[in-house]
């Protein structure tokens, strides 16, 4: 065999773990670092990218990265308790070990948007991905005009990453809008679906670039009415998911038209989806 | 490139110097023909007709070992691939299939199995004289005695063989057995042509397919989609036999502690396939899948690599247990343009 | 066959309104190929055919349909299929309602009654195919094979198709409308194949299977075929548990094999389509008679022939033979 086996995994050790929502399909982050030095330093992700995660003898899945290079030498994902993988997955505590692969995908494009206003728009577990630009945009706050962000879940207990929004809603230039389905009693914020907050909100489509990501009915209506305030399709960035075996472009499970999302994807911009036959499907 | 000639007196002292090298030839199973590996003291008859199971797991193994592991431990061996093989009478289609195919593996990032197994194999071809009812290799760029992907191509010219060498690898293997040769003179390559001219004849089938590539997208809600994929079961038969599919499936199989982690051929054509674990289908029904299996391989593909993913072998068409025709699709698909 | 009548009868039963289409076979694209073909109105059904070239069971769409989410506001189409059939065919039907598979008031069966089948393979053996799709008909006794303008008697002992030599039910055991008269059922053959395999010792069976199953690719048209596997949740499918591995081997073949063999134990209805379809030429038929044999002769039951029974797998008998219980 060649010396380079790109299917091959590295060994990361599982460092923290907590709940971020709860329920059968309950959301669980965990950070997880390499246990090989090389790896560690050479591993270099960008905001958007993903991973080949697993435990050998069970299999493997693709998982959102949901850290921004910028925090430091670990990954943290955050993982939906579905099939047999992540069933797996969830019994990972710290000390224990994950196989790592990657990464993945071409990435948000962030540095080609310096200067700009940056809106993002997500749903449910569709914050993942949209959390490492959240992060990155912080960690070079001069680069950017600033940032918003219009996050929503089907009830409090649904949204992922709670404890990070409130500081952020302080910082200057960095605002975040939380939303839920139906009021609860003790929930400060709005309530409602995050189509029609991203309207209320009615945010100028000047300068800015808005990433959406979550559940696909959120984001037809969502591109609905971005396109009502004004957005052009480049000013539309979101991520794609499908089935995916290998990760680099082989075993054509993920094909949406002629992409395949885990090369040419994860991330597109409206523009170039909206041609994507299989897109929305 | 050079042209010898076997007579066919020498075909099994030629068989005798090549078993001890891994060579596997065409053989029938039953009344299926595939390729399995010739043992010593056997001398394969190479007939007419192409063989049911196309060659293609010979460079991409219907299950293959990617690493083997303990469970509980982290240490990952892969396989190793290591011993050359010689790949006798494959068909001039099933090899341009292996180029079309080295394409996908080795865009972006090697893919190390597949282009291990294409390095360690000599392909030596054997031009058509019988095309079947369903070949339509001319129609894309093939033909009986096309040498692309070939290492060497012998021509059957009755009580001898031509051998064409193509690349070093085929000139390696004639000059192991060059005492049993002698130089091919300008008659039989006349010969040669004639047979080749006669065989390109006989090809019955054939698929238009200019503007496909460019007009697939603009048919994607065509009503022919759902006609076409009616009586379409989902087997994997179509794909699983055509020697340009290459999806698959990668999974861990554990039998005690000892464990692996392997791919097996996969099928576009499978509900699974593109099944979500929440249950969501993005292909939900035959229609989609059979649209994409065409997309695929006249569109998708073609807008990649710059190559239609077929080569005309007609296996899709001989084995559908409902008569789904490819030919016939793509016959629509050109009418509905 | 009177075809002009099978068309007839077929174009008044698709323009009725609680009728979607009608499922039945054509002229295939070359060769002996003959082409199921959905029906939806009445010219349509100038394309049918019913031929001894009509091999396939299209009791296999009933169940194949996929069921996508509808659109809010819209209704499902509740309108009935309907289906030719064979006598085979039929009990695939009548095995499907006594499961619950289907809904009796769902289908309209036209039945056809078969004088059997051809082997497509032995034919194109001794007559090679042509590009051009040939026409076979009944002709008393034996078929003829008309290509190119040429009429050749085909000896029915010669000819005819292996599950037919066995058929016990030609007519069909339901339906709502006959085309054609009854044909008198024939002398059944002995079933060689199944006693070819009984005869060998354990060894014997082993070494035979291994070589039959070791040929499996796993491409599941024999279970796609099957009118009976109609599972949504198919078991050899499941990953989570994965019962049989997705790995291509005689280990896992087998498991998948036998693992159809023992589901459809006293529901295979012996069409002999999962043997037609299967690419590596492996006699699953042997394997599914040899079950259906033994459910016969030690329960005396048979599938499929009666709408009212009782499932095979879901009953009991206190006096069930247990005999072979270990």
């Amino acid at each position: 065999m060649t010396a380079e086996n790109p299917y091959i995994p590295y060994t990361a050790t599982v460092e923290e773990t907590w709940y971020e929502t709860g329920g059968d399909r309950c959301i669980k982050t965990f950070k997880v670092v390499f246990d090989d030095e090389d790896v560690r330093t050479n591993w270099n992700h960008r905001p958007g990218q993903c991973a080949m995660i697993g435990i050998l003898g069970v299999g493997e899945s693709m998982i959102s990265i949901s850290c921004s290079p910028t925090e430091g030498e670990f990954l943290r994902f955050s993982v939906m308790k579905m099939g047999k993988v992540t069933q797996a997955l969830h019994q990972l505590e710290p000390g224990d070990k994950m196989m790592v692969r990657g990464p993945y995908g071409n990435s948000f494009p962030v540095d080609d948007w310096h200067g700009k206003q940056i809106l993002t728009v997500g749903g449910g577990v569709g914050q993942a991905p949209l959390r490492p630009v959240v992060e990155y945009v912080k960690a070079n706050r001069d680069k950017y005009a600033g940032l918003t962000m219009i996050y929503g879940a089907r009830t409090s207990g649904d949204l992922c990453f709670k404890g990070e929004f409130e500081e952020m809603s302080k910082s200057d230039g960095l605002s975040c809008h939380l939303t839920i389905d139906v009021e609860e009693e003790g929930w400060g914020h709005n309530v409602g679906f995050v189509p029609q907050m991203l309207l209320d909100l009615n945010p100028s489509p000047e300068d800015t670039i808005v990433i959406t990501c979550g559940p696909p009915i959120m984001i037809r209506f969502v591109l609905e009415n971005l396109k009502k305030l004004g957005f052009a399709d480049e000013q539309i960035y979101t991520t794609l998911e499908n089935r995916m075996k290998c990760g680099i472009g082989k075993c054509g499970r993920c094909n949406a038209g002629g992409m395949y999302v885990c090369k040419d994807g994860p991330v597109f911009s409206y523009a170039v989806l909206k041609d994507i036959p299989e897109a929305f499907a | 490139m050079s042209a010898m000639l076997l007579n066919k007196e020498k075909w099994p002292e030629f068989i005798g110097k090549l078993t001890g090298k891994n060579l596997w030839a065409p053989k029938l199973e039953g009344e299926a023909m595939r390729f399995a590996p010739v043992a010593e003291d056997e001398v394969p008859e190479l007939t007419d007709g192409n063989t049911r199971i196309p060659p293609k797991n010979i460079v991409f193994p219907q299950t293959e070992t990617m690493y083997r592991f303990q469970l509980g431990d982290f240490e990952m061996k892969e396989p190793e691939l290591k011993e050359e093989m010689i790949l006798l009478g494959i068909r001039p289609c099933d090899a341009r299939a292996m180029v079309i195919v080295d394409k996908l593996f080795s865009w972006d990032v090697d893919d190390p199995y597949y282009l291990k197994r294409r390095e360690l194999v000599t392909l030596v071809g054997l031009a058509c004289s019988e095309p079947g009812l369903n070949c339509f290799c001319t129609s894309l760029g093939g033909g009986p005695a096309s040498t692309e992907g070939l290492d060497l191509l012998m021509v059957d010219l009755g009580d001898s063989y031509l051998l064409e060498t193509i690349t070093p690898k085929g000139e390696a293997l004639v000059s192991e057995v060059s005492e049993l040769l002698i130089e091919a003179d300008t008659e039989k390559i006349k010969m040669k042509k004639k047979m080749v001219s006669e065989s390109e004849g006989k090809i019955k089938r054939s698929v238009d397919h200019k503007g496909i590539p460019e007009g697939l997208p603009g048919l994607w809600e065509d009503p022919l989609w759902k006609s076409v994929s009616a009586s379409c079961l989902g087997c994997g038969t179509c794909t699983y036999l055509c020697p340009t599919c290459h999806c698959f499936d990668i999974q861990d199989e554990t039998e005690g502690f000892e464990a692996r982690r392997c791919r097996m051929w996969d099928s576009c054509m499978f509900e699974e396939y593109t099944l979500h674990t929440s249950g969501h289908n993005p292909r939900p029904t035959r229609r989609e899948r059979t649209r994409n299996r065409i997309n695929h391989k006249y569109n998708y593909y073609v807008d990649k690599f710059d190559v239609i993913a077929c080569v005309g072998c007609g296996r899709c068409i001989n084995l559908c247990p409902v008569n789904i025709d490819i030919v016939e699709i793509l016959r629509q698909v050109k009418e509905a343009l | 066959m009177d075809l002009e009548q099978l068309r007839k009868t077929a174009a008044e039963v698709v323009v009725r309104e609680d009728v979607k289409y009608l499922i039945g076979w054509k002229q295939g694209s070359y060769g002996y190929r003959v082409a199921p073909v959905f029906v939806e109105d009445a010219s349509g059904a100038a394309e049918l055919l019913f031929s001894p070239l009509c091999t396939a069971n299209l009791a296999t769409y009933l169940t194949l349909v996929e069921k996508t989410p509808l659109p809010r506001g819209q209704e499902a189409d509740k309108r009935k299929v309907a289906l030719l059939v064979k006598g085979c065919d039929s009990r695939a039907v009548t095995q499907l309602i006594v499961e619950h598979g289907i809904n009796r008031d769902q289908v309209i069966v036209v039945g056809c009654p078969c004088p059997g089948v051809v082997d497509t393979e032995k034919l194109a053996e001794k007559y090679p195919e042509q590009g051009k799709p040939a026409e076979v008909e009944w002709n008393g006794e034996n078929f003829v094979l008309l290509c190119d303008d040429k009429e050749t008697e085909l000896p029915r002992d010669q000819f005819l198709a292996e599950k037919c030599r066995l058929c016990r039910h030609p007519n069909p055991v339901i339906s709502d409308i006959t085309v054609g008269e009854p044909v008198e059922p024939w002398t059944l053959a002995d079933d060689n194949g199944v006693e070819e395999i009984e005869g060998k010792n354990l060894e014997e069976r082993q070494a035979y299977w291994e070589e039959q199953f070791s040929k499996c690719i796993r491409c599941y048209s024999c279970r796609n075929v099957c009118p009976l596997c109609y599972c949504q949740d198919c078991i050899l499918d499941r990953l989570n548990p994965t019962w049989v591995n997705r790995a291509v081997n005689f280990s896992e073949n087998t498991a998948f094999n036998i693992a159809r063999a023992f589901h459809l134990a006293g529901r295979c209805i012996e069409c002999g389509e999962c043997e037609r379809v299967c690419p590596a030429n492996i006699p699953l038929g042997k394997l599914n008679r040899k079950m259906a044999r033994e459910v016969r002769d030690k329960y005396g039951f048979e599938p499929g022939v009666d709408p009212e029974a009782e499932p095979f797998q879901a009953s009991f008998k206190p006096d069930d033979p247990e005999d072979f219980i270990l």
